[in-house]
């Protein structure tokens, strides 16, 4: 419980920002910086990029679902698969209703849900709280709550959570796509999440992938301990059959498309993307071309000397392992000549009849991506289970195969480790997977479910099997590279290792500025073998201190905060955007200066109090700063939103002005209406008090948004039903949810930055409440969304209910609701309850097609599903 | 609130004890056994090894300050304390007499004996068995075209570097501090064998020395004594680990021993064992402050050593002078020319980045030299037969060969894939053997002419029969002629490999079958046309001054080399289709843990791992080729 409370102290004194609330904590409970070591190593990074390569997420564990965090890292890692998974269905007009929609749903997986807001931390570890109550078995069951303790991996997980930002995706979101929902969808919205999320770290909750994985497999469907290779190859298996029949369907659609286009015609954005269509003829082989190669077995009878050959495509390699080897070894002996004899006798066409034969293994095709999978366990007859190997099995940073056929393309090919599952554990049954993973350009990265920590090189090596912790590298991932490449970064790497050794010994020097996006200045965990921490090696350290030019001023340090302030402002979704703390920078940089000079130790002692003095005093004043510039944030924010409130209220007015000319123009219309918003009171009451079991404070926000989005859209839907000009309309509605959205966004990061959006929506207000008959449901609703809106920027718990209640009651509507609104609203965390839920539903379902009402199943629970689901 | 350093991570690597072996709690000693049985030998054409004997050091327990803190979680466990293995410098005071002649192959000379004191300044290696190769190698040295015999002492020239005049030329110059009165925080305790003066005087003069360092601590033993298995001293370290060491062959005698220690913590320890002082270099890592991987004396040097960094700087000490502050001279130079942020891009593959020159007019204090190769850890280096070159491998999978006393880089070649481990010289000085993480030993022709001889390729063969990476690589001098060569390897996959190749028998296969493809270089098989090419196109040459270059560049750039020599350092990969193999004539299993040293001796092979086992494999005998053959006729 006690985890528990500090986390809602830690929400709470939150209130003005996520950041700042985890420095306060931290700073009471451990002398820890306040940026974790992913953040400090990516505080200078430059601009996100498009890619997706510069984004470090940890993955939320729900519980021994870490087989599935530490793969998902390994592929999202590898550049080739990345791309191609995002880019695979080509953008197209899957229903022809919602053509316009193509646009917004990326947007609703774009801010997968939470933005910033403070109320997040308490609301996103609330139900993970009480699912690992609710565990049967925790993967790491811990007697004496670890994650308490400081610098434990639990503390770190749990640190990360508080964090955040959390992206939630436990919403179906296929559509898109116009794929049916599968793996590849859910591989691909995890994927399309974590790059177009504005933040480069956080928490992302892979919760709707598993469920859909988890539906079609069934073995992986109970919260047991699991292969994270097996997971591998179905989930590749998975990929490539989504695609495949995808392709094939978007073959046939590809026809009769062209002859709805016509129809669809008014809408442009709509064309294009048929045209996209048409001239890009679905490729499907991406999948094949990265991970796949061929092997072939040749067979040589000894009988007749006939050699005969097969080919066989591989997406893996699974080697058999020995004692005191590497894995050059282990893959030569898998290309070993291996006798074929006795029971197990080769039938030779030749002689016809079982034969003695020999027969060989060699790599024919080499695939871009290389997945060794290590065999370490093995079914042992003694104990009839599964056995774990602990060989020591040494694995190169580079690798190239020995045993290629002669005709084999390219036999030399170069090949990179980039990426380490490790299974850690005594056995198969129980354990534990991380995955150590060779980013583009931060270095080596341990992803341990939640957790991002930038490691060592060496970090790497740590498990080779030998160990003590049982720790062993179960999936290697070696991907193409070439010689030049090698070269290149091995030079560039050379440096790390030297700022690394200067960091080692605490050398704090300003000298030098480095150009700050060069992978060379990553700040790395000394994991370097052969440097025992030693005292006289930090002695060695204030040797050299004399050699940081005296520019220790307070002045220096305060200056590279900035750039990640106006960062924040630039994207107001940055949960944490790491302001950095002028200290950190500041060591940073040092860091980065190999040593150079040294002088006597007595100097440098006074040198060194000296220097920290100054720091804590540019440490202070820079966080003071930061508060500073924070307020003034918040404040701005709030005046923003105060004004656009005011502005929101005068065109209410006008609007409710104008609505009572209109009422007076057309009474038939106005029935129809105020049937409608009875419709829409009757749900609220219905639904409002079951809703908020499953909605918790943090949610509110984004339920307030949602609710808001679906007013105006179920107004917009009166308003089309009103007017005959629709499409014009449609559009409109849109423009004024997503500056909403853009709103709600500014809000909660409590920087402001919506105001772009502002305008559009009160366009969208002024278009669509005019003809809102019954005055008294909403203007009292748009009242208390003001409200909602206030206490978020504030921050307070209480408000955040009221807030809540409000959310619901706006969740009425869903029923009006367009599929690709859905997913804003249904972001429920779907507690330990709901997971099982959903399995029990799965098995209940599962012939039939997934009906929308499923997909509202995960967000909304399961009454209110099955309530609202009347297909809209 | 002063930031705390970034959390320590564990500390082992894969140079770490091995998980079955716990540490001890209490201070052992060493176990000395004698195991038989035909796991215990092995056969090879010229007859059987039969293990000798087995002496198992004790690990010495943790130091009481630094407890062993049991963490459970692997991904962030206690530093373990680091140690490269048990690695052995052979010392024998005695002049070694040549390989008696049941071992020479019917080819080899027998006239050019001598004995090594004569030339001093000849006698290049660490180890009385590698002294013992050079004496071999002079044999051959009739045949060694490429280098001249009269090779100038290091830093000859330079006249703050000359001697300085001893009154007695017989009394060496012993170290200042008393080693077993010494107060230091850095010794933890020194033990010396309770008859230590009698022992010393009571062996034979020719008796094998041997130093060897495990874990904390260090050792002096006398494998030519009956008590082999009790040291003679014992010195434990505080914290750091003794990672390398090597003796003198210059100034050794019976009355002084100069022996260098390289330690993880960067310090240096110049100790003497006889009267028990020592002094300490790089105190606090004052010079260099990362891990010491390789130590070895100059050849013909009276106090300069050269020890490798961890950072992948080559480091020249004096033994006798004080450590200095240490500025990369160079680098300052360069530094005026407006470029100081990228005094870091320096171009590796094309030069030898040289941060204090043996000429520099500064030579009060250490530093005497300071060569920067890389980035990388260099993880062995070795002097060639004619001390005139340097061959250093590092953990980047380059192969350098320097002139050191030019101080320039002349050729840089690249394994396969992974790092390069270790590394030696045939005694003939022709070939570098060596051994690395791609689980293979490459034979690399140093000499230019040579390489051209053979159609431009350095690389001579890759062995392969190693089932893991490889550890260290030796010549064996006593099996070795002019014309076809004997060396061993061991791994970590714990096994002996011997191997036999004779420069006729190697021939490269038929390179039909080579693809001129990306991966192995974007340029297979430099040949002599290639290089004129390349001549050609020289202005790339600039290497530090182009800052704005963009590292993409760099690889080429690198090849391109130094165009002002008109040819280049940097090798090209050769693609496997192109490349000789060489299998092993012996592949074994030759202990229980990761073996990590491997030495010869005229009547053994010596081989070590990583928990402290010392093996000695005795040569086949006449006697034990008689029992052989009774037992076959049996």
């Amino acid at each position: 419980m006690a985890g528990f409370f500090q986390k809602l102290k830690g929400a709470g004194s939150g209130a003005s920002k996520t950041d700042s609330a985890a420095s306060t904590k931290t700073k009471k409970d451990e002398p820890q910086p306040d940026l974790t070591p992913v953040e400090k190593l990516l505080h200078n990074a430059g601009p996100l990029r498009e890619d997706g390569s510069d984004k470090f997420f940890g993955l939320e564990n729900f519980g021994n679902t870490c087989y599935c965090n530490s793969i998902v890292q390994a592929l999202y890692h590898s550049d080739h698969f990345r791309s191609n998974v995002v880019n695979y269905p080509p953008p197209g007009p899957w229903d022809e209703s919602n053509g316009t929609e193509r646009k917004k749903v990326k947007a609703t997986v774009r801010p997968p849900v939470q933005a910033i807001s403070n109320g997040n931390a308490a609301a996103t570890s609330k139900p993970r709280q009480s699912f690992s109550g609710g565990a049967p078995l925790p993967p790491i069951a811990p007697p004496v709550r670890p994650e308490d303790k400081p610098d434990s991996p639990e503390y770190k997980k749990k640190q990360a959570m508080i964090k955040g930002p959390v992206l939630e995706l436990d919403q179906e979101d296929a559509e898109p796509y116009g794929m049916e929902e599968c793996t590849f969808t859910g591989l691909r919205d995890i994927f399309t999440a974590l790059i177009d999320s504005q933040s480069r770290t956080g928490v992302l909750s892979p919760q709707r992938f598993l469920d859909i994985f988890k539906r079609n497999n069934e073995m992986f469907r109970n919260s047991m301990h699991q292969d994270a290779h097996e997971f591998y190859g179905i989930v590749l298996n998975d990929v490539i059959a989504n695609v495949e029949a995808h392709g094939k369907r978007m073959q046939e659609v590809a026809d009769s498309r062209t002859e709805d286009g016509p129809s669809q015609s008014a809408d442009t954005a709509l064309a294009e993307f048929d045209a996209g269509l048409a001239t890009r003829p679905p490729g499907t082989g991406w999948v094949h071309d990265i991970f796949e190669g061929v092997l072939t077995s040749e067979t040589r009878c000894l009988t007749c000397e006939t050699a005969s050959q097969r080919d066989e495509t591989f997406l893996d390699l699974s080697i058999d392992l020995e004692e005191h080897s590497s894995v050059t070894a282990c893959l030569q002996s898998f290309s070993a000549e291996e006798m074929l004899c006795e029971r197990n006798k080769f039938h030779c066409d030749h002689c016809g009849g079982l034969q003695e034969a020999e027969k060989r293994m060699k790599v024919k095709k080499l695939p871009k991506v290389l997945a060794l999978h290590l065999k370490r366990f093995k079914y042992t007859e003694d104990y009839s289970r599964l056995q774990k190997l602990f060989h020591r099995v040494v694995y190169p940073y580079h690798l190239r195969l020995f045993n290629t056929t002669d005709d084999a393309e390219d036999p030399d090919r170069m090949y990179e480790l980039y990426a380490v599952v490790v299974h850690i554990g005594g056995n198969a049954y129980h354990g534990h997977y991380v995955a150590v993973i060779k980013t583009k350009d931060r270095g080596w990265l341990l992803f341990d479910d939640e957790m991002v920590e930038p490691v060592d090189k060496h970090f790497v090596r740590n498990f080779f099997g030998d160990q003590p912790g049982m720790a062993c590298a179960y999936v290697l991932f070696y991907q193409e590279t070439t010689f030049e490449k090698v070269r290149e970064e091995l030079d560039a790497e050379g440096m790390d290792q030297v700022k690394m050794a200067s960091q080692a010994a605490d050398l704090a020097t300003t000298s030098e500025l480095v150009n700050g996006s060069s992978p060379a200045l990553l700040s790395r965990l000394n994991t370097q073998p052969l440097q025992p921490v030693d005292e006289n090696e930090k002695l060695a350290a204030l040797d050299q201190i004399k050699s940081a030019p005296t520019s220790i001023d307070v002045s220096g340090p305060v200056e590279p905060v900035p750039p990640p302030l106006s960062q924040c402002e630039a994207h107001p979704l940055v949960a944490a955007p790491p302001p950095a703390p002028a200290v950190m920078t500041d060591a940073d940089r040092a860091a980065t200066v190999p040593p150079k000079t040294k002088a006597e130790i007595a100097r440098e002692k006074k040198e060194q109090k000296a220097r920290e003095k100054a720091e804590e005093k540019a440490r202070k004043e820079a966080e003071k700063e930061q508060a500073r510039i924070a307020a003034k944030g918040r404040q701005e924010a709030q005046q923003k939103l105060r004004e656009t409130l005011r502005l929101e209220r005068e065109q209410l007015q006008k609007a409710l002005q104008e609505s009572k000319q209109m009422a007076a123009d057309d009474d038939k219309r106005q029935q129809k209406r105020d049937s409608a918003a009875a419709d829409t009171a009757a749900s609220s009451d219905a639904g409002g008090t079951d809703e908020q079991h499953h909605h918790n404070g943090g949610f509110l926000n984004r339920a307030g948004r949602t609710s808001k989005t679906m007013t105006r859209k179920s107004f917009a839907f009166l308003h089309i039903g009103q007017q005959n000009n629709n499409s014009n309309h449609k559009d409109e509605g849109r423009n004024g949810d997503r500056s909403e959205a853009s709103e709600d966004k500014g809000g909660s990061s409590a920087n402001g930055g919506g105001g772009g959006g502002k305008k559009s929506k009160e366009n969208g207000h002024g278009h669509h409440h005019p003809p809102l008959p019954p005055p008294p449901l909403l203007p009292s609703q748009q009242q208390q969304e003001e409200h909602h809106l206030n206490g978020t920027s504030n921050g307070s718990t209480t408000t955040n209910h009221n807030g809540n209640i409000n959310s619901n009651s706006g969740g009425k509507h869903s029923h009006l609701m367009r599929p690709w609104l859905t997913p804003r609203s249904d972001t429920a965390p779907a507690g330990a309850g709901a997971v099982d839920h959903h399995q029990l539903r799965h098995d209940k379902d599962k012939d039939k097609p997934p009906p929308l009402k499923e997909r509202f199943s995960f967000g909304l629970g399961r009454k209110k599903s099955s309530k609202f689901l009347s297909p809209s | 609130m002063f930031v705390l350093p970034p959390p320590r991570y564990p500390q082992q690597g894969y140079n770490s004890l091995p998980a079955g072996m716990p540490v001890p709690m209490i201070e052992t000693n060493n176990i000395l056994s004698n195991p038989s049985g035909p796991e215990y030998q092995f056969l090879v054409g010229e007859g059987l090894y039969v293990l000798k004997d087995d002496l198992h050091l004790a690990t010495p327990p943790p130091h009481p300050s630094e407890a062993p803190v049991v963490n459970p979680n692997p991904l962030a466990t206690t530093p373990q304390p680091a140690t490269l293995g048990t690695r052995l410098t052979l010392l024998n005071l005695d002049v070694t007499p040549l390989p008696p002649a049941v071992y020479r192959t019917t080819s080899r000379a027998n006239g050019a004996q001598g004995s090594i004191q004569e030339h001093p300044d000849e006698s290049k290696s660490s180890t009385d068995v590698r002294e013992i190769d050079s004496d071999a190698s002079r044999l051959n040295s009739s045949d060694v075209p490429l280098f001249s015999s009269n090779t100038p002492a290091f830093g000859e020239g330079n006249t703050l570097l000359a001697p300085v005049a001893q009154k007695d030329a017989n009394k060496r110059r012993k170290p200042k501090n008393n080693m077993s009165k010494s107060n230091s925080s850095f010794i933890s305790r020194v033990i010396n064998h309770d008859t230590l003066n009698k022992r010393l005087q009571e062996r034979p003069r020719d008796g094998l020395f041997a130093f060897a360092n495990i874990n904390r601590a260090f050792q002096w033993l006398d494998l030519s004594s009956t008590l082999k298995a009790e040291y003679l001293t014992k010195i434990l370290f505080t914290k750091a680990h003794c990672l390398c060491h090597d003796v003198n062959k210059v100034t050794k005698s019976s009355t002084h021993i100069d022996v260098v220690m390289g330690f993880s913590t960067g310090e240096i320890i110049w100790w003497e064992p006889i009267t028990q002082r020592y002094t300490r270099l790089n105190k606090n890592g004052i010079v260099n402050s990362t891990p010491v991987s390789n130590i070895q004396w100059i050849p013909g040097s009276e106090h300069l050593f050269l020890a490798a960094h961890m950072d992948g700087t080559l480091v020249v000490y004096d033994k006798e002078k004080e450590d200095g502050i240490f500025t990369p001279e160079e680098e300052a130079a360069s530094r005026t020319s407006g470029n100081s942020t990228h005094t870091s891009r320096v171009n590796y593959s094309a030069q030898l980045h040289i941060q204090k020159s043996v000429h520099s007019k500064n030579q009060k204090t250490n530093p005497v030299a300071a060569w920067k190769l890389s980035n990388h850890r260099i993880n062995a280096f070795a002097f060639s037969p004619d001390s005139r070159h340097l061959a250093a491998v590092s953990e980047d999978g380059t192969l350098r060969i320097l002139d050191y006393l030019k101080e320039e880089l002349l050729d840089l070649h690249h394994s396969y894939y992974g790092g390069l481990t270790c590394v030696c010289w045939s005694p003939d000085g022709k070939y570098v053997v060596t051994g690395g993480q791609d689980d293979l030993i490459s034979i690399w022709c140093p000499s230019e002419a040579e390489a051209e001889a053979r159609g431009g390729a350095a690389l001579v063969a890759r062995c392969q029969g190693h089932h893991s990476w490889v550890t260290s690589v030796a010549f064996d001098p006593w099996r070795c002629d002019e014309r076809s060569y004997r060396f061993g390897s061991v791994g970590e996959d714990r096994r002996l490999c011997l191997w036999d190749f004779s420069v006729g028998m190697l021939n490269r296969p038929r390179a039909a079958s080579v693809r001129h493809h990306g991966s192995v270089s974007s340029r297979p098989g430099a040949g002599p046309l290639q290089r004129a090419e390349t001549g050609g196109t020289s202005a790339s040459g600039r290497l530090r001054s182009d800052s704005n270059h963009s590292t993409a560049v760099s690889a080429t750039v690198a090849e391109e080399g130094d165009a002002g020599k008109g040819r280049m350092l940097s090798h090209p990969v050769e693609p496997r289709a192109a490349t000789a193999t060489l299998p092993p004539i012996l592949s074994k299993t030759v202990d229980l843990d990761p073996l990590c040293w491997l030495g010869f001796t005229p009547d053994a092979i010596l081989t070590s791992c990583k928990t402290g086992r010392i093996r000695t494999w005795t040569r086949p005998s006449e006697l034990a080729q008689q029992q052989m053959e009774e037992k076959k006729d049996a």
